[in-house]
């Protein structure tokens, strides 16, 4: 009976896979052209003019010209305004990787008074909307003098990190084997050596995956520094493009090509470190 | 190496567990000395802030003058219903933000959950198409939204497409973002777009982590693909769709940024949600900046009692 069931299924299973097959085909290819559609309606938009930006929606540029990108670098002022924002993330990164790795350490291998409720309070904040603190951010970066200056922008974001950097690091440390923690104290290795010269250099993945993610958040941050900063010569880039999509005709070339190099620092960097960045991510839910 | 190992597991006597945990600490409070730093920045950014923005949900201050007037409890029932323009505005925006939190989660996890599973079924091609799908989470912000608002223009690229299908009665005249009745879908599918990857790399995780002798042994029984996915593989994954939904719901209440930068609210508050609305209540119309903490931590309760209600149901089937 079975022998005979599978027989008959057997053609019609094969017409069926194939057809799934292809369907399956078809939705991967059409779900990566959608990934990367902004980027090619970024790359298209920023090879036309500003006439046939309004006049031909199609990708392809019928003359496609360079002047629009040439123009745009120098209508905002582009040098400034990426020396403004990687000052801004660069910043943001450094103090990400010296405060959060050592809190991660901590909450991971050490054992101290007020563990369990200092770790709850960094997790909890994660669900603080941004937006209910926002206001009172602004006003403290008043207080504290930092407006117009990359703190007001850099310091909020680092506290922002915390959660996500604490926890995936802290998931990250506790994976390495106690082991070797042991060795390192049996050699007389005092606790900040321990985490300097084991515990540090073996999170590489860990650690660039912290990194990139907030680099690029510090890249794309448009909000705080449009609040904090009036002053255009120390615009970071989000808000110099924004200041390009206010005026009163949109120019949609020169917005394009303004996205366009936003982008490709970031898309760079990805590329260049996806395979730390996506294991570390990775890691940290299996852990 | 050995030694130390003997040392820890032989701790059931008080005595040598003392001795190894004071070598493994180097004091009881060297911890502590690890986390400040942290605790410092978050005491000044977070605390801080958190304290004054609640307070400020129980007062009216113009923003200028020095002062505060308290008034108890009277901006949340302003918002709630007592001042009928605001909790009008507050409606609107509560109803959008529904529909963000019940569409967001349900299509990130199906769209995430699919391309997953087709990643993870094929051997050629799939560094590259985990890259290609991985783009749009770490690129979203600024730039990309007004790539899509210029998609989504009158005389952008999807209305071109829609009339290049035949589809002519599908085009948007005044664009998807002017019309008030595809604006709301139109930024969804943005937010959608940009949540997706997430969603796909933590389903991928989950699935590496299957056992193949479970499929296996499913695939034995003579079950077909749907059914092994149906039956076994979902339920193994089940921990992770609750963390891709806590994910997406927290982005469905706090992501203002894509609105703000596509629709600002319009056209007639149909992209209007309650992470805007604060947001515009602290910096548009900032007469008073006690509704804008208060609309903020009504946002902030309904953030926190969800989170809780998701971590509950996760620990309960674990």
């Amino acid at each position: 009976m079975t022998t005979i069931k599978t027989r008959r299924a057997r053609p019609r299973k094969r017409f069926a896979s194939r057809v799934a097959a292809v369907l399956a085909i078809a939705a991967f290819a059409l779900y990566a052209v959608l990934s990367v559609y902004p980027f090619l309606t970024m790359v298209s938009g920023s090879l036309k003019t500003n006439t046939e930006v309004l006049t031909n929606p199609w990708p392809i540029p019928i003359n496609p010209t360079f002047d629009t990108l040439v123009d745009t670098w120098n209508a905002l002022d582009f040098p400034t305004l990426l020396v403004n924002s990687l000052i801004i993330a660069g910043l943001s990164c450094l103090l990400i990787l010296i405060i959060f790795p050592l809190a991660g350490y901590a909450f991971a291998v050490l054992d101290f008074p007020f563990k369990r409720v200092l770790f709850a309070i960094f997790v909890g904040a994660l669900f603080v909307p941004g937006v209910t603190v926002l206001l009172p951010i602004v006003i403290l970066d008043q207080q504290l003098g930092l407006l117009g200056t990359p703190w007001a922008v850099v310091l909020p974001i680092v506290n922002g990190a915390a959660p996500i950097a604490i926890i995936l690091l802290r998931a990250y440390f506790s994976s390495i084997p106690y082991e070797l923690h042991e060795a390192a104290v049996l050699d007389g290795c005092s606790p900040f050596g321990i985490y300097w010269r084991v515990y540090f250099p073996l999170s590489r993945s860990a650690l660039i995956t912290v990194t990139v993610l907030n680099f690029v958040a510090a890249w794309i941050e448009y909000v705080l520094p449009a609040l904090t900063n009036d002053d255009p010569s120390r615009y970071p880039l989000p808000v110099g493009l924004q200041a390009l999509l206010s005026s009163n005709v949109v120019q949609w070339n020169q917005v394009m090509a303004a996205s366009l190099l936003i982008v490709v620092p970031i898309i760079v960097l990805f590329v260049v470190l996806q395979r730390y960045f996506i294991n570390g991510l990775q890691g940290s839910v299996k852990g | 190496m050995s030694g130390s190992r003997a040392l820890v597991t032989s701790a059931g006597t008080p005595a040598p567990r003392r001795r190894a945990s004071s070598r493994r600490l180097g004091g009881r409070f060297t911890g502590l000395l690890f986390v400040a730093p942290a605790a410092a920045l978050f005491a000044v950014f977070g605390v801080y802030t958190i304290v004054y923005g609640f307070s400020l949900s129980f007062a009216r201050w113009n923003g200028f003058s020095p002062n505060w007037t308290w008034t108890g409890i009277q901006n949340y029932l302003d918002l709630l219903g007592a001042n009928p323009p605001l909790a009008t505005s507050v409606r609107v925006a509560s109803q959008n933000t529904l529909v963000v939190m019940v569409v967001l989660p349900i299509a990130v996890s199906a769209i995430g959950l699919v391309l997953a599973v087709l990643l993870n079924s094929i051997r050629r091609f799939r560094a590259l198409l985990r890259t290609v799908y991985f783009l749009p989470y770490v690129t979203t912000g600024i730039a990309v939204f007004y790539a899509w608002r210029f998609v989504y223009e009158p005389n952008g690229s999807l209305n071109a497409i829609l009339s290049g299908l035949g589809l002519t009665s599908l085009v948007q005249r005044d664009g998807f973002l002017g019309n008030p009745f595809t604006s709301l879908a139109a930024v969804l599918f943005v937010l959608i777009w940009a949540n997706v990857p997430i969603a796909m790399l933590l389903y991928l995780t989950g699935l590496q982590t299957i056992p193949e002798s479970v499929v296996e042994a499913a695939r034995v029984d003579g079950a077909s693909t749907f059914r092994t996915l149906r039956s076994v593989i979902l339920p193994l994954l089940n921990p992770i769709t609750a963390l891709v939904i806590i994910i997406q719901l927290r982005e469905a209440l706090q992501n203002f940024q894509v609105f703000l930068l596509m629709t600002n609210g319009g056209p007639v508050d149909s992209t209007q949600v309650l992470s805007l609305r604060t947001y515009q209540l602290a910096f548009d119309q900032a007469s008073d900046l006690g509704y804008a903490s208060a609309l903020g931590w009504m946002l902030a309760a309904v953030a926190i009692v969800l989170a809780v209600i998701n971590l509950r149901i996760l620990r309960s089937r674990q």
